[in-house]
């Protein structure tokens, strides 16, 4: 069993129409067939967070959501998060500064939770952070810089959106 | 002498000793060897190389947009699952695999009977690139619970899941040693990593203090957050291969080796990689299964491990036992320490764990003996894991030695300098640089050490026990000679080429900043490759030495390049400065101009445009004059070249001292690392944000491994019983404290071309017997087992 479905999936604003075996999760439809390799594939089964996307605006793991799924629904992946003129979220400028990476293998999901968690109000103490952000393991340790960045770019939202 | 006067004494005596790195403490992490470079004129004129600069790629990191081995894109390429063997031993009868074939999408399914055909590889002792010899499908015995007996490949990686799941394997059953506890288990020593001087034995048995102690650790495994994967490319008689590696040279001649083809045919990319920890610099079996089959195919094959498993498909650290006796004065001075080790090893194949590597050469001792032993089990091949043999070495001399100052009711830190190796006392050779003493001095300032009350279980808050420990460690230098390329385009584009890869470390970064210091430009106009074998021969990205090859090498070809360039506008007729002598030129921002005309001049690019070119090339290695290629395809391909510590009659390494509270519940038994601090002598820093980021790398590694990570195995039949992610638990975000490190290195320019020491690894060194000295100084209870776990405290 493994027949092959027409869906039409919307991520990042654009409108992918991809035949998939309807066992494919969002995962592999994006990385396999959306040429969308941003968001990573760590444990493909929802313990490493690697795979985080934001559907409807949430996070996800993606390897635990088929892609027919989230037909009609709007996926927002890692490299969607830059403005049409290419001006990148704070989170993104925020990892770069404090190096909150070294590999980069679990940073697209690291900054899709960054930016959940901002938005969920979970970003105001570094505890909060650190429990909130404790879904996405990042084996190169970079949790110190991961926390820095997400409390130096929380309050910069929050600036940015008093002015 | 009580032990506050001893504290007293010895506060003062090493902050005498270290005054500048105390300083350091306070300062925090920002000192660095920018400071250390300033009271060295040689190199004070360098505005890129030291600098806090951010990690080139990063931009492609955070955006999605840098492509990872396996995420190229090819035109109709096949999925490929491997199979593993749910028996530790014996043999297979049959794989039935008519159910699997008959699935739509299923291309061809290979097992010992149907088998794709490998050639054993050449591993890195014999002279060749493999990390282990075996060699999957190519007899049906089984080695151990979860090799590979099977490979599957249909046209999606959902049809190759489903098929893979319906094999049906019928194995005769055999008899197997599961682990290094089971009493079928027979150890071989391993005499030449043996060490010996004075009589230990008899030095141990007259000794007035004694400590002795067993130590042990679990199986532990790197997991990379980047599964082990790769897409393999047969075409036209070559082959190419994305391959997330430590080591394309590696890499490439190990396929070579599998597949019996010219090593020339082979291409190995891996521009960037998610991670290896020692894990990523051998191509591991399941690469051979994905090759043979895109050969046999003649299609592109992805092969991806599933995460489950990459803790068979390739091994992590093997669990460790070490005895260690340590013999001193009433005074403190150690006479004797008597060691001897046993690691895992795979049933047929041979891994040392060199659990002495740190033992025998930490404090000055007159007499010692250490010996290693392996003992085979059924267990994959294990590997390296980050410090492979120094962290398991430090584990057990470190918190021994703390067994030691309670029994001497000394203070740790006074019983480590009252036995301070002045040279090296393994070879009697003398250390290029060891900032150990101010590594103490700036590590216990920073976290308060001279306030704790060493007595156990005497500090608290609430409920919670606290506890201070320290220990420290050592990592080798390792070098090999290596190349690299500069390029110029008439676009004006500078380019730095290397094969190295950046598996996380800051090489994109740090070898933008080598190049643009010599030139003149700002490090983020230079652009480097790197992760190719097609580009200039590079040693591997393990053994903490790849910044220092390649800083060297980046150094030596854009000195050439520069001379290249002033030589080109000297001598080219059609050049507007073909009047001047080279002489009498100067490359500065960018620009070649006569020296005795601090403005005007010509721009790189105007320069290539106006002679006609559209590139000029320049090479530069650090081989000895006169190499020969066979020489330099040895340094790139295997570990011929290598140089270990003792290379020119001194003793190379970079030193830790690590510190950290812990807090333990009194009622739960929980610990939690509270504060980490370290202070490191990895020499010059030439990215201190990157080196820290590395460093607080490690330290957080050393911290799932000491509470948190431990690979179990099925007694009943040697399967790894946690293999995945949520069973074998690392340190995630709220595991962590906050870390502080501080530099204390100074330029070793004994130990390399441009100074540096090693980074990578030394982080991890310490961090385990530094936690479990704290866990004790908490509850006074001596925990001798990694992981510490609650039920070990109860
Ligand atoms: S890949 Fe989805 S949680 Fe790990
Ligand atoms: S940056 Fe490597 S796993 Fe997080």
């Amino acid at each position: 069993m493994s027949a092959a479905r027409q869906l039409s999936l919307e991520v990042n604003g654009k409108r992918h129409n991809l035949q998939l075996d309807i066992r494919t999760t969002l995962l592999d439809a994006l990385r396999e067939h959306a040429d969308l390799p941003g968001t990573k594939k760590g444990c493909d089964q929802g313990q490493c967070g690697a795979c985080t996307v934001h559907v409807d605006g949430e996070r996800v793991l993606s390897c635990l959501t088929l892609a027919a799924q989230v037909e009609g629904r709007q996926v927002t992946t890692i490299e969607g998060l830059q403005t049409a003129d290419g001006v990148m979220h704070a989170v993104q400028t925020a990892f770069i500064e404090h190096d909150a990476f070294q590999c980069g293998y679990c940073t697209p999901g690291q900054i899709m939770s960054a930016i959940a968690c901002i938005r969920e109000g979970h970003a105001g103490t570094d505890d909060d952070i650190r429990e909130y952000m404790s879904g996405n393991i990042c084996r190169c340790g970079a949790y110190p810089h991961i926390v820095a960045a997400v409390r130096d770019a929380a309050s910069r939202l929050k600036t940015e959106r008093a002015l | 002498m009580t032990q506050n006067n001893a504290f007293e004494l010895n506060r003062r005596t090493v902050m005498k000793l270290g005054v500048g790195a105390a300083a350091a403490a306070t300062a925090g992490v920002n000192l660095s060897s920018e400071k250390a470079l300033a009271n060295n004129p040689a190199k004070s004129q360098s505005p890129a190389l030291g600098a806090r600069l951010s990690r080139a790629e990063g931009p492609l990191k955070v955006s999605g947009q840098a492509r990872y081995a396996i995420e190229q894109k090819l035109e109709n390429m096949a999925y490929g699952v491997t199979v593993q063997s749910t028996r530790p031993a014996g043999r297979i009868v049959s794989i039935d695999t008519s159910a699997a074939k008959a699935l739509p999408g299923v291309v061809d399914v290979y097992t010992p009977q149907n088998a794709l055909k490998l050639n054993k590889p050449t591993v890195y002792s014999k002279g060749g690139g493999a990390t282990e010899e075996f060699t999957p499908l190519q007899d049906d015995v089984i080695r151990f619970n979860g090799m590979h007996i099977a490979l599957v490949v249909a046209e999606t990686f959902e049809q190759a899941m489903e098929a893979a799941s319906l094999l049906k394997v019928e194995y005769e059953a055999g008899d197997a040693i599961v682990d290094f506890n089971d009493p079928k288990a027979k150890s071989q020593p391993i005499d030449a990593m043996a060490a010996a001087w004075g009589d230990a034995a008899t030095a141990l048995a007259n000794a007035e203090v004694k400590v002795d102690v067993t130590y042990t650790t679990s199986r532990e495994y790197n997991v990379p957050m980047e599964p082990h994967a790769c897409i393999a490319s047969w075409d036209n008689g070559k082959m190419t291969v994305w391959e997330p590696s430590q080591w394309v040279g590696g890499a490439r001649r190990v396929v070579s080796d599998w597949l019996g083809i010219d090593i020339e045919d082979v291409r190995v990319i891996s521009p960037y990689v998610g991670g290896g920890f020692g894990s990523k610099i051998g191509a591991h079996p399941h690469v051979g299964l994905a090759c043979a089959a895109s050969r046999k195919l003649g299609r592109p094959v992805k092969v991806s491990l599933t995460r489950p498993q990459t803790f068979t498909g390739l091994g992590g650290r093997p669990a460790t036992r070490q005895n260690l006796s340590i013999g001193a004065t009433k005074e403190g001075k150690i006479v004797s320490i008597v060691h001897e080790s046993w690691n895992e090893t795979a049933i047929d194949e041979l891994h040392v764990e060199a659990c002495n590597n740190v033992t025998k050469i930490m404090y000055a001792t007159p007499n010692l003996s250490s010996r290693l032993n392996v003992v085979p089990v059924h267990t994959v091949q294990p590997g390296w894991k980050r410090a492979p043999g120094e962290n398991p070495s430090a584990y057990a001399l470190e918190c021994a030695i703390d067994e030691l100052a309670y029994a001497l009711e000394m203070d740790p830190i006074t019983l480590r300098l009252a036995n301070w190796a002045d040279i090296d006392p393994s070879s009697k050779l003398p250390w290029t640089t060891r900032q150990l003493r101010e590594a103490y001095a700036a590590g216990a300032d920073a976290i308060g050490w001279w306030k704790r009350n060493p007595k156990p279980r005497s500090m608290r808050e609430g409920r919670e026990l606290i506890g201070f420990g320290m220990a420290s460690g050592a990592y080798p230098m390792l070098r090999t000679a290596s190349e690299a390329k500069i390029v110029f385009h008439v676009s004006g584009q500078i380019e730095v080429l290397s094969g190295g890869t950046d598996i996380g470390t800051g090489t994109y970064t740090i070898l933008a900043q080598t190049a643009a210091d010599v030139l003149g430009v700002p490090a983020e106009t230079v652009a480097v490759r790197l992760g190719d074998t097609i580009l200039p021969r590079s040693a591997l990205a393990g053994g903490s030495q790849q910044a220092n090859n390649l800083t060297g090498a980046v150094d030596r070809a854009a000195k050439n390049a520069r001379a290249a360039l002033l030589s080109l506008a000297a001598t080219d007729p059609k050049s507007p400065l073909a009047a001047s002598k080279v002489t009498e030129l100067t490359l500065e921002n960018g620009r070649v101009r006569p020296t005795r005309r601090p403005s005007g001049g010509i721009s790189i690019a105007d320069l290539l445009k106006a002679v006609g070119r559209n590139t000029l090339e320049v090479e530069g290695n650090t081989f000895a004059p006169g190499a020969s290629e066979e020489m330099k395809n040895g340094a790139d391909r295997s570990f011929a070249q290598m140089k270990a510590s003792l290379e020119g009659g001194v003793s190379a390494h970079s030193w830790c001292a690590q510190f950290v509270e812990v807090r333990v519940d009194e009622d739960f038994g929980t610990i939690r690392v509270k504060r980490m601090v370290a202070a490191f002598d990895s020499g010059r820093i030439f990215n201190p944000k990157l080196a820290e980021s590395q460093w607080i790398g490690g330290m957080i590694m050393g911290l799932g491994q000491t509470l948190l990570e431990e690979g179990h195995v099925d007694q009943r039949d040697g399967r790894t019983v946690n293999a995945n992610f949520a069973d074998y638990a690392v340190p995630v975000n709220a595991d962590v404290p906050g870390v502080q490190v501080i530099s204390v290195g100074i330029p070793d320019f004994q130990a390399s071309a441009l100074g540096g020491k090693g980074v990578g690894e030394i982080g991890v060194v310490g961090v385990a017997p530094a936690i479990g000295n704290a866990v004790f100084h908490a509850t006074g209870k001596r925990v001798r087992s990694l992981p510490i776990t609650l039920e070990k405290l109860a």
